[in-house]
């Protein structure tokens, strides 16, 4: 199948080279996938996906320099590969020329050593899941969550999915690769109480092999758990106070900071850290790097949605930020080098993401980091989008536990929490020794001071 | 092989459903779509990018009391069309029909757009030429202005349901946006605001109607107005919210909770609620699928039912809930047109269309005048809800710090949070001057995006949380 994808995405390149781009690139995909949900220890759905597309981008000289455009298409056939050509080379033509665009050609490549050795350390392995696996799986994961406790009134359903992703990519420099990627994951969400004062929350697990996945009764308990012990939340008057972001939640922070230094945002000034190339954001004992090479991570890769070798990269060093996450164009606006961040979906411009990205370790366990603040908040879950990345401005609602005297003392809910992105970073005050894996992010908990928290 | 999913013919069709539907299934459907959208965006004073796709597939459907098999492919062979229906029909036992289908062409119900591709009258030049000029404008409009984003999308999506009684609906969905962004400067502070607007009609409309030069207009005074924005107060207060777009209090306070799915399983704070008072008086909530040219509206839903005006709160009391067939059958009461999918490769969901609160009696500026201390929150952002514990957030985007009744300064964006079932019983003054959304509405429930419409009065509640930053 792969090799098939691989002539694929050539054929498309090679096409439009021959309808008149200057260059090209283009990804052929097969996805192909199965689900089961399971509720009150019945069969509730079954579901599965095939799909297939394939995506052009076409560049085309002018005068001003090289413009481009970029679709997709489900349509595979001969017919279709052809008229998505046609359509992007006149699209590129209407598209306005850019002086800096990087055309797919002398990216920094892997070679072909770097893809051997590569394919002997990740040789893929196959989800080893069947829709029979999946339903004993998901059906002790409910049962788990269930039986937790009598609290438990109800249940969301337990769902498991596995499947597998083939991926090609081809530029007209000549650079092709392929690979394939199994997927399996396993999440529940249970309620927690009656009437106007139900919780309700969920825990999940991720990996390639279905054999790698937490046991499905230990995600069980822990969506039973997380339900259980927000029974009973009520508000809050406002103050100001020190919060700390379990892991779960800790990852949306690390999420705001790839945003914010994202270099296609930078370079139009676009991020309240542009101006902040090597200073320092984070106290000093705040280390985020980025590996596309780990063993725990969901997000390695080998090269980049341009075909660029990716590197580990330390993004903040002792507190201090190294540079921005660039492709080649930012890079090239930027005057650096590609950071090998490109990332790229079938149709559209390209976008900048990280791979495995990380927070490091604290020294305090939870309890240590509690017994130290004395009194604040802890959050376990944010709702909204209350995120502002050109000025940095953040207000979301949260919910948690309140902190006094060094112990959590209650659940509360509808309280919101805000500051800067700019003071929230700066004002770090510890970082747990409780380092999770999230997909492709890890991070302690986080504990930020000085935070305005509303309620009553 | 097919050359286009649409024109399979009645006779595979047959054999497609024959292998899908088990004689125990209470329901089966073939979902045919054949899609296709462009965008083109500009920045930096250029149209830069332009980008397209094409998508076509079919999604076949079985459901058995609580159970349902869903499989799509996009392949369009018939052997990969006739997996599909296995693998949908594989929840049941039961032996496949055996009488002969007779497909039937169904008449649409309504009319609601034109079935016409809403790209064909405005070529992408024409489309560049509208994004420079917002372009333009923008940066005639205030020095400050240093950043302009634009871009203009339109898609056409033709679907085809062949239902298992054999009757074949058909329909063709234009939908239409444009969007502006500008980021303006000024003593190195540096500040954002948009408008957007769409729905289902041509793309030459927005043109005639002017839409570029008022959402530029908008996004410029937006992002002016940040710049002297000050810090917008923490805690609870009372807030008279602007008429239009901040109806997304509804989507987000009482619209999610009140499908069908989360009432049947009982997970929704609104479950067991139905006729009892969870509004104040006054306080009526459509959701209205039946709006001509809206972006929420569909001629039937995506399981070939009608869609309906549906009162979801009379006078504050609770009287109907948002179905799709399988939730309505299991609740022992009929669809109401709110069967939707974002694709055909996503299972169907009970989901909102427009959704708003009627007009009362109330005169705006009283309902300024009477706020000792609060905000006046006239545009929002997105918004999200937890239906279990009724918890919802929405973050303002044009808000004002107002005290003895009078607008004393704009306030930084900030997050505000109710209960669901708690702040419509909050609500004390409802204005005369009910609006409607400019069409920007993207609903996202269960990794599905559908496009909605919300609109509202200005109301005011006495209590919601404001999630400022200064004490």
């Amino acid at each position: 199948m792969s090799t098939h994808l691989k002539d694929m995405a050539n054929q498309l390149v090679h096409l439009a080279k021959q309808s008149g781009a200057s260059h090209a690139d283009a990804l052929s995909l097969v996805d192909a996938g199965e689900s089961i949900q399971v509720r009150h220890a019945k069969l509730e759905s079954v579901e599965r996906e095939d799909s297939r597309g394939v995506g052009l981008r076409a560049f085309v000289e002018t005068p001003q320099g090289l413009a481009f455009a970029s679709a997709s298409s489900s349509d595979v056939s001969e017919q279709g590969l052809k008229s998505l050509v046609k359509q992007v080379i006149s699209m590129a033509k209407i598209s306005e020329p850019d002086p800096d665009a990087v055309p797919p050609e002398g990216a920094n490549h892997p070679t072909f050593e770097d893809m051997q050795a590569w394919a002997c350390k990740h040789p893929h392995q196959a989800h080893g899941w069947n829709l029979e696996a999946a339903k004993e799986a998901a059906l002790i994961c409910e049962q788990a969550g269930l039986d937790y406790s009598d609290r438990i009134s109800n249940s969301e359903g337990a769902h498991a999915s596995f499947g597998e992703t083939s991926i090609a990519y081809a530029a007209s420099d000549g650079f092709a690769a392929d690979y394939q990627r199994a997927s399996s994951s396993l999440s529940l969400s249970v309620i927690a109480g009656e009437g106007e004062c139900m919780q309700r929350d969920y825990a999940y697990t991720r990996s390639r092999q279905a054999c790698d996945l937490r046991p499905a009764n230990e995600v069980g308990v822990e969506a039973a758990e997380r339900s259980l012990r927000m029974l009973g939340a009520s508000g809050l008057s406002s103050r100001t106070s020190t919060v700390i972001f379990e892991p779960r939640v800790a990852t949306s922070i690390l999420g705001h900071l790839a945003s914010a230094i994202n270099g296609r945002s930078v370079l139009q000034k676009n991020s309240f850290l542009s101006d902040a190339l090597n200073e320092s954001i984070f106290p000093d004992f705040v280390h985020i790097h980025d590996d596309p090479d780990h063993p725990d991570g969901m997000g390695n890769r080998l090269f980049d949605g341009e075909g660029t070798r990716c590197q580990a990269r330390t993004i903040i060093e002792s507190g201090r930020l190294t540079g921005f996450l660039t492709d080649r164009y930012a890079a090239k606006r930027l005057h650096t080098s590609s950071t090998g961040h490109a990332r790229r979906g079938l149709t559209g411009d390209i976008g900048i993401g990280t791979s495995n990205m990380m927070l490091s370790a604290g020294e305090m366990s939870q309890e240590e980091m509690l017994h130290d603040m004395g009194d604040g908040i802890l959050v376990t879950e944010l709702m909204g989008f209350g995120v502002n990345g050109v000025t940095g401005d953040y207000s979301r609602g949260a919910a948690g536990f309140l902190i006094e005297g060094g112990k959590l003392v209650r659940p509360v809910q509808g309280i919101t929490i805000a500051s800067n992105l700019k003071d929230m970073f700066a004002n770090i005050a510890y970082l747990g020794n409780d380092v999770r894996w999230f997909g492709s992010v890890a991070t302690p908990s986080i504990a930020i001071k000085n935070m305005m928290v509303a309620g009553d | 092989m097919n050359s286009s999913i649409l024109s399979i013919e009645p006779q595979t069709l047959n054999e497609i459903l024959h292998a899908l539907i088990p004689a125990d299934a209470d329901d089966a459907d073939l979902y045919l779509q054949h899609s296709v959208s462009e965008s083109l965006s500009l920045e930096e004073g250029r149209v830069k990018h332009v980008s397209a796709s094409t998508a076509q597939g079919m999604g076949a459907r079985v459901i058995k009391g609580e159970l349902s098999g869903h499989a799509y492919t996009d392949c369009l062979e018939t052997h990969a069309l006739m997996e599909a229906a296995k693998a949908a029909r594989a929840i049941s036992n039961a032996a496949s029909i055996t009488k002969p289908l007779n497909i039937t062409p169904l008449t649409s119900p309504h009319d609601l757009y034109l079935p016409n591709n809403p790209m064909q009258q405005v070529d992408m030049l024409q489309r560049k030429k509208l994004l420079e000029s917002v372009d333009t404008l923008a940066r005639s409009l205030d020095s400050r202005v240093q950043q302009v984003f634009a871009s203009v999308s339109a898609s056409f999506s033709h679907i085809h349901i062949v239902r298992m009684d054999g009757m074949h609906l058909s329909d063709d969905r234009p939908l239409v946006r444009l969007n502006v962004t500008v980021v303006v400067e000024e003593n190195g502070k540096r500040e954002t605001g948009g408008a957007g607007g769409g729905g289902r009609f041509d793309l030459s409309q927005l043109i005639e109607k002017n839409d570029a030069e008022h959402l530029t207009r908008e996004a410029v005074r937006l992002a002016l107005l940040n710049l002297e924005a000050k810090a917008a107060p923490a805690g609870t207060m009372p807030v008279v919210l602007g008429s239009g777009w901040p109806g997304i209090l509804l989507h987000e306070a009482v619209g999610h909770g009140l499908e069908g799915d989360f009432n049947r399983k009982g997970s929704s704070v609104f479950a067991e609620k139905m006729g009892q008072k969870v509004a104040s008086k006054g306080v009526t909530v459509v959701d209205d699928g039946t709006m001509p040219h809206r972006r929420g509206s569909l001629n039937f839903d995506d399981e070939g039912t009608p869609t309906q005006r549906n009162v979801l709160i009379e006078d504050g009391v609770l009287v109907g809930y948002l179905q799709d067939k399988q939730n309505a059958r299991l609740m022992g009461v009929a669809p109401t047109g709110n069967g939707r999918r974002e694709s055909y490769a996503d299972p169907v969901q009970p989901r909102m269309t427009n959704t708003f609160m009627l007009a009362g009696q109330d005169n705006p500026k009283d309902m300024l005048a009477s706020l000792d201390e609060g905000i006046y929150a006239v545009n929002f952002g997105g918004g999200q809800v937890d239906i279990t514990s009724g918890k919802f957030v929405f973050t303002t985007s044009e808000a004002y710090y107002v005290k003895g009744g009078e607008i004393q300064y704009p306030v930084k964006n900030a997050t505000l949070m109710g209960m669901g079932h708690e702040a419509l019983q909050k609500i004390s003054m409802i204005g005369n001057d009910l609006a409607l959304d400019p069409g920007v509405g993207t609903c996202g429930k269960g990794g599905q995006s559908v496009p909605v419409g919300v609109g509202m009065p200005s109301i005011r509640i006495d209590e919601l949380t404001v999630g400022g930053t200064q004490a």
